[in-house]
């Protein structure tokens, strides 16, 4: 550790395998319970599945947490309360979708106020497919992201810093307006 | 002191610093690992609460809301460490012949009051609210507390917790002061008070996360909930170590050259008897409301201690 | 030299009369320091090296066939080292906190003065006559307020205090038929016992003894805050000065004891002052307003000091002494603190408050350190006052007082951090607020210095209250520069502060090792939800304690308000029932004279 003290923002293949075997063992998730997706966490921590023997954890804010999940579909409304919280992680920041839902919409497809796209407004690292996924696609998706995070490929918040104006510029069609958040790091 | 002796004694102090750390860390990822078996899960490894410390100081990104909230993290650890130091460990003094049990009940009190400025800095109103929490059960828990440690003292006409271990270690177990009747009353109030002070399950009413959103850390992240997170791994160890030295000779069996390993083993397998009983509590009590632990160690637990209170007086004036 | 002394103060007072506020308060100040350097100069005398200016130690003033003997001794001189240098810094705060000058100066000097006096006077009558003053003038400073409440309570409290202290005074003279202090301890039975136990009682008014303390909580919330910077670091020491004084220097204990060997009256003494700062506390916790949080804080804080007077022994009395001098210093600063966060925000109610630590910072610092003085944490000199009243308590074997000395301890965190979070932290709701005037900034971090220093060096404060425990008979306990010693345990200020900077290595290096960026309030986390959307009331400061309320309030308030809410009543109805005596009719008049002429003619015939 201590590869990336400094002002200067290090790569992510710079850093110390120990950092990254650290981070990936140990991922603390802050469940953002819109859709019905939530009812699937429950079981997923609990006696039946408990995902805590990899050693993720339940937050209750977004400054503590690592993995942002997003389980089920999105209306505009929240959407602006989910990019709140997403800027208000600390990176390095992960995000899980669950279910169709925020992939192409799923059985909303053709509301007038859900989200269809999320990585449109969001970087996400891994999808969940399924109307709803299972226990099993949950832990499954977050062995997923353990590995892409071991490989170096789970590098959503820095594509969000990258991009941060294409993401605002799809932001704000959406609200017509811009959010305040984290953007002085941006 | 020769400059020799003060190399030892930082040396040694140093030593216990490291040892308390990782002794708590160590301990609360056993506990995490015995309340999921009580919940018949897996439970993560035993050493996770060393990945999650590692994690959080390696965040890239940090949030302070302005220097005051910076003064959580400088206190918080220094503050607990500073306590740590001060009371005796498996018999080995440390700094405790400089203070005694009025000094660590204040020493606690200091990185418990950064913590508090650091949250209340933030501005969060959950923080406000669940630093409230935290007074108003230090408040609790204090007066059962007190009154068990104002028993003690008397009974050993000292506050100095040296003096008390070493007055316990005479006759080794036999001379323990939770073997005596009245002292079984007040080792009860004082172990639920130490469960208030552990902040563990029925009384984790100040970081209640599902209520207050973990209340005074809802703005920490990265190397702050770093930070805190050891505090609260050595807070675990100076608690029940405070314990232990109180009522259970601080570990004293032996006497001797070698004395010192077998004691510090006693001393680790009590605290970590201690910690397992609080954790067990824990996984089996839902939370109190504050009011409810409020009269909780008022009535119950401050009659109980004060019952022991009078015994003893009574045993001394006599 | 000390006559003139007195002469330049009673000009100042006059001269302050007529000029303008700033000047008042440049001459205030400068005048106020001449005792200062009486004060270096009679340092010489008991035992410590300092410059010396010829200031005489005795002086007699004769007038009108009466002689008022005036004096320094040891007592009265470390009494005069706490109460003294708040004036002059008080005054350095003032400079801006007056709009105009409207009366404060004058009587702010009378008080001075006549505190300088109570503390010299060397007989009772001088003592009474310079009580009298202090009561007068600080009741027209009260008056200032307009308040009803403040000025009654104030006025009947002030004349009960002086009648008691003038019971004592007659009772002495009829004894003695001398009025010098020194000769009180020739007075023995049953006179001696009313004598002091009127003099204390008189004197607890002052100090606001739980019994006697109703008055505090209106004066200290409705006066200038300079003022009651003054009243409670300053003019309550007097109270336990009078206490001290006719306890322990002037046997007073013995004189009780004498009468009545079988009742502990200073176990008494001790349990009062502990129920004081017990209820005080638990009242303290419960206030919005922040005046009045710190006035039951002050009574809580004061209730120490009795404790240890209470128990008596040398080491509780060092440790009270020890309080009252920091108690001095930082009641002082919260109050001139909060005078600071009202000059610029216009409110008093916590609740209202908030966010203003990082607009005001130094007035921060200065309160958060003061606050660290009165919770005792071990970084400040609060915590070696406390830790010797702790440490008597228990060498005693006091099972009452001890638990209700800590929890009071603790429950100074509660409402410590009340104070914190509901004025300087928490919401930003004065992003205009500038910080406080440099002349208020000043005189807070100069009252900080002695918190400072006393706890680095707590050898040094029982180093100075050494003549004065020695003048009484009372032997100093054992110490180093760094360390206190006592039979039960060891207390290093050195090794605590140090081990602390050591500590502070660790946390340093992990605060360094990552940046950190600093963000504004509004991005917090409320549950995703935006700023600009929340309710604007984000502060959680309204109603802080509020499941505590429900606890604890039905127990307290009623016992601390009701008597004296019955006494304001009776007194009320009282007065009434004297006035129906005018009825307006000669006749009834006639009557009157007619009935005290035959009860003087009655009296005659029995004599």
């Amino acid at each position: 550790m201590g590869l990336y003290i400094g002002d200067k923002m290090m790569k992510y293949e710079e850093w110390s395998k120990l950092a990254i075997k650290v981070s990936k063992a140990s991922l603390w998730m802050l469940h953002f319970c819109t859709g019905c997706g939530a009812i699937e966490m429950p079981p997923v921590m609990t006696s039946r599945y408990d995902m805590e023997r990899f050693g993720i954890a339940p937050m209750a804010t977004p400054r503590q947490a690592d993995v942002l999940l997003i389980t089920g579909y999105l209306t505009v409304k929240t959407l602006r309360r989910v990019i709140q919280v997403y800027e208000q992680m600390q990176s390095p920041k992960y995000v899980i979708a669950f279910g169709s839902c925020t992939i192409n919409g799923g059985m909303y497809w053709d509301s007038y106020n859900t989200i269809k796209h999320l990585e449109k407004y969001i970087p996400v690292d891994v999808y969940i497919t399924g109307c709803m996924p299972r226990p099993e696609g949950i832990i499954n998706a977050f062995i997923k992201l353990m590995e892409l995070i071991d490989e170096g490929k789970a590098r959503g918040w820095e594509k969000y810093q990258k991009y941060y104006d294409k993401y605002k510029e799809n932001q704000r069609r959406v609200f017509n307006f811009e959010i305040e958040g984290e953007n002085e790091e941006y | 002191m020769d400059v020799m002796g003060i190399a030892i004694k930082v040396a040694l102090l140093t030593a216990y610093a490291v040892i308390g750390t990782c002794v708590g860390l160590l301990f609360m990822g056993i506990g995490r690992k015995i309340i999921a078996r009580v919940h018949n899960r897996v439970g993560p490894p035993f050493y996770q609460n060393f990945i999650d410390v590692a994690k959080l100081l390696s965040k890239k990104t940090n949030i302070s809301h302005g220097w005051i909230f910076d003064l959580a993290l400088l206190f918080s650890i220094s503050g607990i460490l500073l306590t740590l130091l001060f009371l005796p460990i498996g018999g080995v003094q440390l700094l405790s012949m400089e203070g005694d049990a009025f000094l660590v009940l204040y020493l606690l009190a200091i990185p418990a009051l950064g913590f508090a400025l650091g949250a209340g800095a933030s501005g969060n109103p959950n923080a406000g609210v669940g630093v409230m929490r935290a007074l108003v059960m230090m408040l609790s828990y204090e007066l059962p507390f007190i009154i068990t440690l104002i028993a003690l003292m008397i009974y050993y006409d000292t506050t100095s917790l040296a003096t008390i271990v070493r007055m316990q270690s005479i006759n080794g177990v036999k001379s323990w002061a939770i073997t005596m009747p009245p002292f079984m009353l007040a080792a009860f109030a004082a172990d639920m008070a130490l469960q208030g002070m552990l902040m563990e399950q029925p009384f984790d009413i100040p970081v209640a996360p599902h209520e207050i959103a973990s209340g005074p850390m809802v703005e920490f992240g990265g190397k702050y909930l770093g930070s805190l997170m050891l505090y609260k791994a050595i807070a675990l160890v100076a608690e029940t170590t405070l314990f232990v030295d109180l009522f259970l000779g601080g570990g004293v069996v032996a006497h001797g050259n070698f004395a010192f390993v077998i004691n510090f083993i006693v001393w680790l397998a009590l605290i970590f008897l201690l910690f397992i009983l609080s954790i067990l509590i824990a996984a089996s009590f839902p939370r109190f409301r504050i009011e409810q632990a409020f009269g909780f160690y008022w009535k119950y637990e401050a009659i109980i201690a004060a019952i022991s209170l009078i015994w003893v007086y009574i045993l001394v004036i006599k | 030299m000390l006559d003139i002394i007195f002469a330049e103060l009673i000009i100042a007072a006059i001269i302050t009369f007529f000029v303008g506020k700033k000047i008042a308060s440049i001459i205030a100040g400068f005048i106020s320091i001449l005792p200062l350097f009486a004060l270096i100069d009679w340092a010489n005398n008991f035992g410590f090296k300092t410059i010396s200016f010829g200031i005489e130690r005795q002086m007699n003033i004769s007038v009108a066939g009466i002689t008022l003997h005036l004096g320094i001794t040891p007592l009265s001189w470390f009494f005069a080292l706490m109460i003294l240098p708040l004036f002059p810094l008080i005054m350095l705060y003032s400079y801006s906190f007056f709009k105009e000058n409207d009366g404060f100066y004058p009587f702010m000097l009378f008080a001075f003065a006549s505190t300088f006096g109570i503390l010299l006077s060397k007989d009772m009558l001088s003592l009474f006559l310079f009580w009298e003053i202090m009561s007068w003038s600080s009741f027209l400073l009260v008056y200032r307020s307009r308040d009803k409440e403040a000025i009654i309570s104030y006025l009947i409290f002030s004349v009960f205090s002086a009648f008691a202290i003038l019971f004592g005074l007659m009772i002495l003279w009829h004894e003695n038929f001398s009025l010098l202090l020194s000769d009180i301890g020739r007075i023995n039975g049953i006179y001696g016992f009313i004598a002091i136990a009127s003099l204390i009682i008189g004197f607890s008014v002052k100090s606001v003894l739980m019994p006697l303390h109703a008055w505090a909580p209106f004066v200290y919330s409705k006066s200038d805050e300079p003022f009651v910077a003054f009243l409670s670091g300053g003019l309550s020491k007097l109270g336990y000065y009078g206490m001290f004084l006719f306890l322990f220097t002037l046997n007073g204990v013995k004189i009780l004891q004498n009468y009545t060997p079988n009742v502990a009256w200073n176990y008494l003494l001790a349990v009062v002052g502990s129920l004081s700062a017990f209820v005080a506390t638990m009242l303290a916790i419960m206030q919005d307003d922040l005046r009045k949080l710190l006035a039951y804080s002050s009574i809580g804080q004061l209730g120490y000091i009795a404790i240890g007077f209470g128990i008596g022994t040398p080491l509780a009395i060092t440790g009270a002494l020890f309080q009252a001098f920091n108690h001095a210093f930082f009641k002082a600063v919260l109050f001139l603190a909060a005078g600071a966060v009202a000059y610029r925000t216009g409110k008093w109610k916590i609740s209202e408050l908030g966010g203003l630590a990082y607009r005001m910072p130094l007035t921060f610092l200065a309160a958060l350190f003061a606050i660290f003085a009165l919770a005792a944490i071990p970084i400040t000199s609060g915590f070696a006052a406390k830790w010797l009243l702790y440490e008597a308590a228990i060498q005693q074997k006091y099972v009452f007082i001890a638990p209700l000395m800590l929890i009071a301890g603790v429950g100074a965190f509660l409402y410590s951090f009340r104070i914190l979070y509901g004025v300087f932290l928490g919401e930003n709701r004065y992003p205009d607020v500038k910080e406080a005037p440099k002349s208020m900034i000043a005189a807070m971090f100069i009252l900080m210095l002695p918190l400072i220093i006393f706890v680095v060096f707590p050898g040094y404060m029982l180093d100075l209250m050494k003549p004065a425990l020695s003048n009484s008979g009372i032997e100093s306990i054992a110490h180093t520069k760094f360390a206190i010693e006592t039979s039960l345990a060891k207390y290093n200020s050195m090794a605590v502060l140090i081990t602390l900077i050591a500590a502070m290595v660790p946390a340093f290096i992990i605060y360094k090792a990552r940046k950190h960026r600093i963000t504004s309030f509004e991005d917090n986390y409320l549950a995703g939800e935006p700023y600009e959307f929340h309710n604007p009331s984000m502060h959680a400061a309204h109603n802080f304690y509020k499941p505590l309320k429900g606890v604890v309030l039905p127990y307290f308030e009623p016992g601390a308000t009701y008597y004296f809410e019955k006494i304001y009543k009776g007194i009320g109805i009282l007065s009434n029932g004297i006035r129906r005596i005018y009825t307006g009719f000669v006749q009834d008049y006639a009557i009157y004279v007619v009935i005290f002429l035959l009860a003087v003619m009655g009296w005659l015939i029995w004599m």
